[in-house]
């Protein structure tokens, strides 16, 4: 049997029925948050043993393939879920109850996000896809009060069209090919694109379009800030990372297995060099007006994204590296900022920039945890955001591809104004009160891991760029 | 036997009437019925396409039969949440959910 | 200690001495030392420096061979972590770890009893470190990390006293005017990295690689050329060249040591290290040459303008600092590699000296404010005695240092250029003025009473937190921790011009590495005693205005027998001739007024409003298309199907 291939996601998915029974039975929170924790732990273990050469495979008739390409994303989403975990052990208070539910939904959508990793084939893509949607919907609209449930509601919906969109777009190519696994598509797509090219184009319009609503690219980021606004601030944690990986992943293995030929590939990487450059202008001239800091890091995410599509508006392998590097330095990046943010929101219980003023002095590692990483945001060496926009945009570069750079790094100087800007606030505005904030053990570890990662990716990028480049290897020969 | 155009355009229309059901009805619940009418769109297609081009493998039926049961997963929980909205509002029109905008 | 170790410990010292501080010292409660780590670690860097300048010394050829570490690698290109240490990295070590070193001591009296004091020398420590990591990177990536590190502790120490919404609003201008030059930087780095393959310093100037970047074009202009002007926009960002110099002015708000480090000394040096590092490189394009050199020119001249009509003591310091950036500058873009790096060396004395000693003088008085002080010659004989040397050194008055490198520049320039030497002679004349003014100002005639007349002036009780002195109670002599970092840097405020005398040319020789040697193309430009005396005529001519202007003015006010003494009484005598002075000087000043009135309106209007407008330009545009998010569903919903169908419609009309 290949079973053993999914033994992680199957563990996880144990591990999130446990957390469920033993939430009916009573346990308390925080043990609740240690049996996730573990099951995360063993997880990860478990797909250490798939890495390294003639470890992986693919399984079920070719529905599921666990290649270094799909290992690293997993990797990715253990990190991330593990780290959001950590992290709201104190934010759980205000879910009233529903606190062992919003760990195994949690664990939910982090299967969901792995099995997208290795999904080869549409079904298995769409009923992974699927599971972390609805998961991360009910994420959203947890809490009680009429934010939650209005990001809920508008999640949701957008989700729902966009699926619907992206389904159509699977329906065409499907009727096209006459299958639905990644690699047969391949040569169907690229011999029938002289006859079929107007349902060609309009396919990978759709499922740029039924995607691009996971990774937050313009026109299809239109739910990016309410939802993360009015969401719990782990999940937007984990919105902003997992959910944009996971989105990405796809993209990746969607549009370079099924689609990757020229003249197609081509096409498709014009049309993303253009939403590239969208997202990162309106991203980072929007976020300047904003008071909110989760609104803000919204759209701060549809910048990013932009930047990540600059690897995708690069057809060779190269591309895909820089953007698998750039996503595991925005994992940790982005996640270290939002950990900061959930423990400095949930204690001044106010999410208003202006509020931060002075939380130097109240939180000093906090504060220069969340400054560390909005440095990196901004691409300030050496932390890893440096890097990561250096590799992408040298690859850019060696394509020809300098307009869309001039553009990237000029981005990078508008956005420097507004992640500098809190940490003005932070650092150089006047509190209004001084009492100490005080940081849980859990919370102060996982920002100290993302911090640390940030800094170390920033100083020996090295190693993660080797593992980067392999990874992209096994999906872009 | 009925060409596959036919069935085409019937999906096409299916899926933009659902399409107009979303972004014109202001009941959330109805919207819902917007998307169920796009997926049901999606879904003639894939059997359509099935039948027609490998009527052995019915790949597309299974695929159907799928998006209908993710689909109810999803409207039990939509309706979860206008539930709350409602609550919340006093309303369960989704263009009166706007606290957060800009 | 091996020659390497010891070149690695400069650069790990100060680091050594930053996280002492904020791992240990400062959790420990233990802020009283932060001041002696600092101190020790930056004696320890200058220490090792001091070694490693003679082992460079000593070599033949002046170049250290150190070896250089893996690091990454990034497609083709291969990236080293690695040292680099030549003689112009040798002088510069010196420069920075002695004038760090000066102004840590001068500290522990400047911040005594602040209340961020550990804080304050924990950022010091990490500047320096970022500083000597930056002259020391043997590769151009290695460089940019601790540039943007360089910046980013400037920022942190302008906003040092954070409660002041000046200080807040100055450092994140500087932070974001300058990351607008690191952005020429950044894309200069990338084509670089593509046309080139490397970004090592040194292989980027062998032939078969300057031949591949004038090979390669761009819009009609080889890569070489854009090359040059992005590493140019990055070091006219940082040395505050026109028009990126709106920030330095405004950086002011740090506390005075900062700026007489930062913004005098080092930081704003290193844009003038790197075009100066990377000349070999320039000097295949002239186009980027000629930018370089005019830019310097009208920067010079303009800044020195602005100098004039400053009232602020450090805002007259902080325009000859810019003024004199464009001395280099403009003696790098005609090819004068030692002459700008004998200036530079120079310059980083004895204004430091200058900043120094206004902080001195703030410290007693109480404000910045020239027209509130006067009269300090008594009072502060030590700190008057050390800047009087330090002003004329700027001035360019022999023996002092500054005559020597500035008259290489002027040498250079009118080799070169005679456009560009008219404006720079323009600028040694106005350089005396506003110097001497500024000296006049604050220590002859009668004390205006410091920062009490101020406050009352302005009708408020609050004032600049930096001004913490006594401000008219009595007037003394600042502490010797305070006093005595000005006499010692006297010293080669007087005396480092003599490592370069005509005669003698030591330093040129030294300066002429063997990579330089083999790379550069000389500019050797023979002692003209003629322009020496020129220019010497020229700053005693803007002196002797001064002396009128301001010296002859405070005895008006004055009686007979006050701070000028005797002197005077002669020219008392000689009324008729004074008001025939007078006037002259009334419609001097008048063209004098409307003469810097529109450099200030260019600069406040044009210059300040392109910058502050692109900022407002992208927040217009933030707020207009921050109203596309209505916060409903449904147009989001649209906005999907729009995207869809223009999407394809792209798609298809692409094909």
């Amino acid at each position: 049997m290949e079973l053993y291939l999914i033994f992680p996601e199957l563990v996880l998915l144990l591990c999130a029925l446990l957390v469920i029974f033993s939430d009916l039975l009573g346990a308390r929170k925080e043990a609740l948050a240690g049996l996730a924790v573990l099951g995360l732990l063993i997880a990860a273990r478990l797909a250490m043993e798939l890495v390294g050469p003639d470890k992986g495979g693919v399984a079920f008739a070719g529905a599921i393939v666990v290649d270094d390409f799909a290992l690293i994303f997993k990797f990715l989403f253990l990190v991330s879920t593990l780290l959001v975990v950590l992290a709201s052990v104190e934010y759980v208070e205000r879910f009233e109850g529903v606190a062992g539910e919003y760990y195994a939904v949690l664990l939910l959508a982090c299967v969901g996000m792995m099995l997208m990793a290795s999904a080869q084939e549409f079904i298995t893509l769409y009923l992974s896809l699927e599971l972390t949607g609805i998961s991360l919907y009910t994420l959203t609209g947890l809490l009680r009060d009429a934010r939650s449930s209005e990001a809920g509601i508008k999640f949701l919906l957008l989700g729902a069209v966009s699926s619907a969109v992206l389904l159509y777009g699977i329906a065409v190519l499907f009727g096209l090919t006459g299958t639905t696994s990644l690699p047969q598509m391949a040569p169907a797509v690229a011999s029938g694109f002289q006859e079929n090219r107007l349902p060609l184009l309009l396919a990978t319009a759709l499922l740029m379009a039924g995607l691009g609503f996971k990774l937050a690219t313009v026109p299809f980021q239109m739910w990016v800030p309410d939802v993360y606004e009015g969401a719990p601030t782990p999940v937007t944690a984990f919105l902003s990372v997992a959910s944009k990986s996971a989105g990405f992943v796809v993209v990746l293995r969607v549009f370079h297995t099924a689609l990757g030929r020229d003249p197609l590939a081509a096409d498709w990487a014009a049309i993303f060099a253009g939403l590239s450059l969208a997202s990162m202008t309106l991203g980072n001239v929007v976020a300047i007006q904003q008071g909110n800091i989760k609104r803000m890091m919204g759209y701060s995410s549809i910048a990013q994204a932009g930047y990540l599509l600059v690897g995708l508006a690069v057809v060779p392998q190269s591309g895909v590296s820089g953007v698998l590097f750039f996503l595991v330095s925005y994992t940790v990046t982005n996640l270290g900022a939002f950990i900061a943010i959930i423990a400095l929101s949930d204690k001044l219980n106010s999410d208003r920039i202006s509020d931060y003023a002075g939380v130097w002095q109240r939180a000093p590692f906090l504060a220069s945890g969340l400054a560390l990483c909005l440095l990196s945001l901004t691409g300030v060496p050496p932390t890893a955001g440096f890097f990561a926009k250096l590799f992408i945009f040298n690859v850019a570069v060696q394509q020809n591809l300098l307009w869309l750079v001039v553009a990237g790094v000029l981005n990078s100087v508008v956005s420097a104004y507004f992640y500098v800007g809190v940490i003005r606030e932070m650092f150089l505005g006047a509190p209004v009160d001084r009492t100490p904030v005080a940081v849980a053990a859990p919370v102060a570890l996982a920002l100290f891991l993302a911090v640390a990662g940030t800094f170390i990716l920033g100083v020996f990028p090295g190693p993660a760029m080797s593992v980067a480049s392999a990874a992209a290897g096994s999906l872009v020969p | 036997m009925i060409p596959l155009e036919h069935f085409l355009v019937v999906s096409g229309a299916l899926f933009s009437l659902g399409l107009y059901t979303v972004l014109a009805r202001r009941n959330g619940v109805l919207v819902l019925m917007g998307v169920e009418l796009m997926l049901n769109g999606v879904t003639l297609n894939l059997v359509a396409f099935s039948v027609f081009s490998d009527p052995q493998r019915l790949v597309g039926q299974i695929f159907a039969i799928f998006v209908i049961t993710v689909a109810a997963a999803e409207v039990a929980l939509a309706l979860a949440i206008i539930l709350r909205l409602y609550r919340n509002r006093q309303t369960a029109n989704v263009d009166q959910a706007d606290l957060m905008r800009w | 200690m091996t020659t390497e170790q010891i070149v690695w410990s400069i650069f790990f010292s100060p680091l050594a001495a930053f996280l002492l501080i904020c791992f240990v010292l400062r959790p420990a409660g233990a802020h009283g030392l932060a001041g002696l780590a600092t101190i020790v670690g930056v004696a320890g860097a200058l220490g090792a420096s001091v070694v490693t300048f003679l082992n460079v010394l000593a070599v033949p050829g002046h170049e250290l061979p150190l070896a250089d570490y893996p690091w990454l690698t990034i497609g083709d290109l291969r990236l080293h972590l690695g040292l680099a240490v030549d003689s112009l990295t040798s002088v510069m070590l010196l420069v920075v770890t002695s004038v760090s070193l000066l102004v840590q001591v001068y500290s522990l009296g400047y911040m005594a009893g602040d209340t961020g004091y550990s804080r304050y020398y924990a950022y010091m420590a990490l500047f320096t470190t970022s500083m000597l990591g930056l002259v020391l990177a043997d590769n151009l990536l290695q460089l940019y990390v601790f540039w943007e590190l360089v910046g980013l502790c400037s920022y942190l120490l302008i906003g040092f006293w954070f409660h002041r919404p000046a200080a807040a609003a100055a450092a994140k201008k500087a932070f974001v005017v300058t990351r607008f030059g690191d952005l020429g930087f950044l894309l200069a780095l990338l084509a670089l990295a593509s046309v080139a393959g490397t970004l090592t310093i040194n292989e980027l100037f062998t032939e078969h690689k300057v031949a591949a970047l004038v090979g390669a074009s761009f819009l009609g202009v080889t890569a070489l050329t854009w090359v040059a002007l992005g590493l140019f926009a990055g070091a006219a960002g940082k040395s505050a060249q026109f028009p990126l110099h709106v920030w330095l002015p405004d950086a002011m708000e740090g506390p005075t040591p900062v700026s007489a480090l930062i913004h005098a000394a080092t930081m704003v040096a290193a844009g003038v290290y790197l075009v100066g590092r990377m000349l070999p490189l320039f000097q295949h394009a002239p186009a980027a040459m000629a930018v370089v050199a005019s830019t310097g020119a009208v920067t010079a001249l303009m800044a020195a303008t602005m100098g004039l009509v400053a009232t602020d003591i450090k805002r007259v310091m902080a325009y000859s600092t810019v003024s004199q950036l464009g001395y280099m500058m403009l003696a790098l873009g005609l090819g004068g590699y030692v002459a700008a790096f004998f200036h530079l060396m120079n310059h980083a004395f004895f204004k430091a000296l200058l900043f120094l000693g206004a902080g001195s003088v703030s410290h007693t008085t109480g404000t910045f404010d020239m027209r509130y002080m006067g009269g300090l010659r008594r009072a502060m004989p030590v700190t008057f005695w050390t800047v009087l040397l330090a002003s004329l050194s700027l001035a360019g008055i022999p023996p002092l240092s500054g005559f020597w490198s500035k008259d290489e520049i002027l040498a250079t320039a009118l080799a070169a250029s005679p456009g560009l030497f008219w404006l720079a002679m323009a600028t040694v004349l106005l350089t005396a003025f506003y110097v001497f003014r500024m000296l006049l100002l604050t220590f002859t005639g009668e004390y205006r009473g410091g920062g009490a007349a101020e406050a009352a002036a302005n009708g408020d009780a609050a004032q600049g937190a930096d001004a913490h002195g006594h401000g008219g109670v009595r007037l003394h002599e600042s502490p010797s921790v305070m006093a005595l970092p000005l006499v010692m840097l006297a010293a080669p405020a007087v005396l480092s011009g003599l490592v370069n005398l005509p005669t003698i040319p030591a330093l040129d020789d030294f300066l002429m590495s063997r990579t330089v040697r083999e790379t550069l193309e000389a500019h050797h430009v023979a002692f003209n005693p003629l322009l020496a005396a020129f220019s010497t005529g020229m700053a005693l001519l803007g002196i002797a205005l001064a002396w009128l202007v301001y010296g002859v003015k405070a005895l008006r006010a004055d009686s007979l027998g006050s701070a000028l003494g005797g002197l005077p009484y002669r020219m008392l005598y000689h009324k008729y001739g004074l008001d025939f002075l007078y006037e002259k000087v009334l419609v001097g000043s008048l063209l004098y007024t409307v003469v810097c009135g529109l450099f200030a309106a260019l600069d406040r209007y044009v210059v300040d409003g392109l910058v502050n407008g692109a900022g407002q330009l992208t927040r217009g545009l933030g707020r207009g298309l921050r109203r596309v998010e209505t916060g409903q569903v449904q147009a989001y919903g649209l906005a999907i199907f729009l995207g869809v169908v223009v999407i394809t419609a792209v798609a298809i009309v692409r094909g």
